[in-house]
């Protein structure tokens, strides 16, 4: 996507200012954003939202997934507390994202934790916690800054969406695959050792033995507890049992080099 | 507006709003509760095999569910072979941007041919 403005420079600039160097970090999420977001907004406009609540919901909301579950509740006519209830189970897995990110913004005032709690969802939070595991000149206000950015794209891609979405006849079901496009993505960057790829699999079957028993997406929420507690008991097992055991060895991808994200956008 | 569903915008709105603050408090307090005091190793540990696991969970229920009756669907092909060609792409290619856009592009043109 960048080939458009060449950066010969191995070292990034040092004189390069904030928000020039955070928007680098940001601009592969905020390209994705346009497809994702503007199907968003096409099915939301299709689900009865005028432009202006399409616009305060990617604000308020900021997620892919609940935007995609209202729009589809709103279709088929379910009530109001069915879709809060709904978007609450599919919203709790952000309590274990946030966790995630605490260490590395202790000291912040309540203030600023505020703001970054509600600009935070998925994707920045997979770029942020990369960055901050990497890049140890990442703080706090970079890395809200990069969920500023694209909290700005995935508002205008919705509302840009909502616009259109008279004029165009999409194919809903291939848009949604934006969605399962960028979590597949962000899966392989996450893959460090073999144990890794267990776990996926592991969760993947959980998943769906899951959601066919609770017929919602709880289900989702009760998978990933099980299979990351399954991680965390395999891997403490294994450091202590089997040290040199070819589970945890490092594989040559993408998630266990050091410069993973600076990469991710200089192709 | 052509609505297939009959709520009016004010409706909309508290959906919105009601739908705010049950995104907000998972994301806010975990947050500020764990940057006041320290967390446990273990749980930090723990905390590390979340990611993969919730975007597995997610990709699994794009690709193998049902979104209506929650049972398990085995016949998408399009979407199968184009997960394939993503994971190769995110591991060769590791920008986010390609992955999704060959991704949209493949699924379009496998669907056209296995439809």
């Amino acid at each position: 996507m960048n080939k458009r403005r060449p950066n010969p420079k191995q070292v990034p600039d040092p004189n390069e200012p904030l928000w020039r160097s955070t928007l680098r970090v940001a601009m592969p999420l905020n390209l994705s954003y346009i497809p994702i977001g503007l199907a968003c907004g096409i099915l939301l406009h299709a689900a009865g939202f005028n432009t202006l609540l399409t616009g305060l919901v990617s604000l308020l909301i900021f997620s892919g997934g609940a935007q995609f579950l209202i729009a589809t509740m709103l279709t088929i006519n379910s009530p109001l507390l069915s879709i809060v209830l709904m978007l609450f189970f599919l919203e709790l897995r952000y309590a274990l994202l946030s966790s995630s990110l605490s260490p590395y913004l202790k000291g912040s005032s309540n203030r600023f934790l505020f703001m970054f709690a509600v600009s935070l969802n998925d994707e920045n939070y997979a770029i942020n916690y990369l960055k901050f595991a990497t890049d140890k000149k990442w703080t706090g206000k970079e890395a809200l800054m990069v969920e500023h950015y694209s909290l700005l794209f995935w508002a205008a891609s919705n509302v840009v969406g909502s616009l259109i979405g008279s004029a165009l006849k999409i194919d809903l079901s291939i848009v949604n695959f934006a969605l399962t496009a960028l979590f597949l993505y962000m899966i392989v960057m996450q893959i460090k050792n073999r144990l890794t790829i267990v776990i996926c699999l592991i969760s993947g079957v959980l998943a769906a033995a899951c959601m066919m028993l609770t017929k919602s997406t709880l289900g989702l929420v009760i998978s990933t507890i099980i299979a990351s507690l399954i991680g965390f008991g395999l891997e403490a097992t294994l450091r202590k049992k089997l040290p040199d055991s070819h589970w945890l060895w490092r594989l040559r991808s993408p998630g266990s080099k050091k410069e993973a994200v600076e990469h991710s956008d200089a192709n | 507006m052509n609505a297939v569903n009959t709520w009016n915008s004010t409706q909309h709105f508290w959906l919105i709003i009601l739908g705010f603050i049950v995104a907000f408090i998972p994301r806010f307090f975990p947050l500020m509760l764990f940057t006041k005091r320290a967390i446990p190793e273990w749980f930090n540990e723990w905390m590390k095999f979340v990611p993969v696991s919730l975007f597995t969970a997610l990709v699994v229920k794009d690709i193998f569910i049902d979104s209506a009756s929650y049972a398990l669907l085995l016949n998408k092909y399009s979407e199968m072979l184009a997960a394939v060609v993503v994971i190769i792409v995110a591991y060769r290619t590791r920008s986010m941007a390609i992955s999704v856009i060959v991704g949209l592009i493949g699924v379009f043109i496998l669907s056209m041919f296995m439809a």
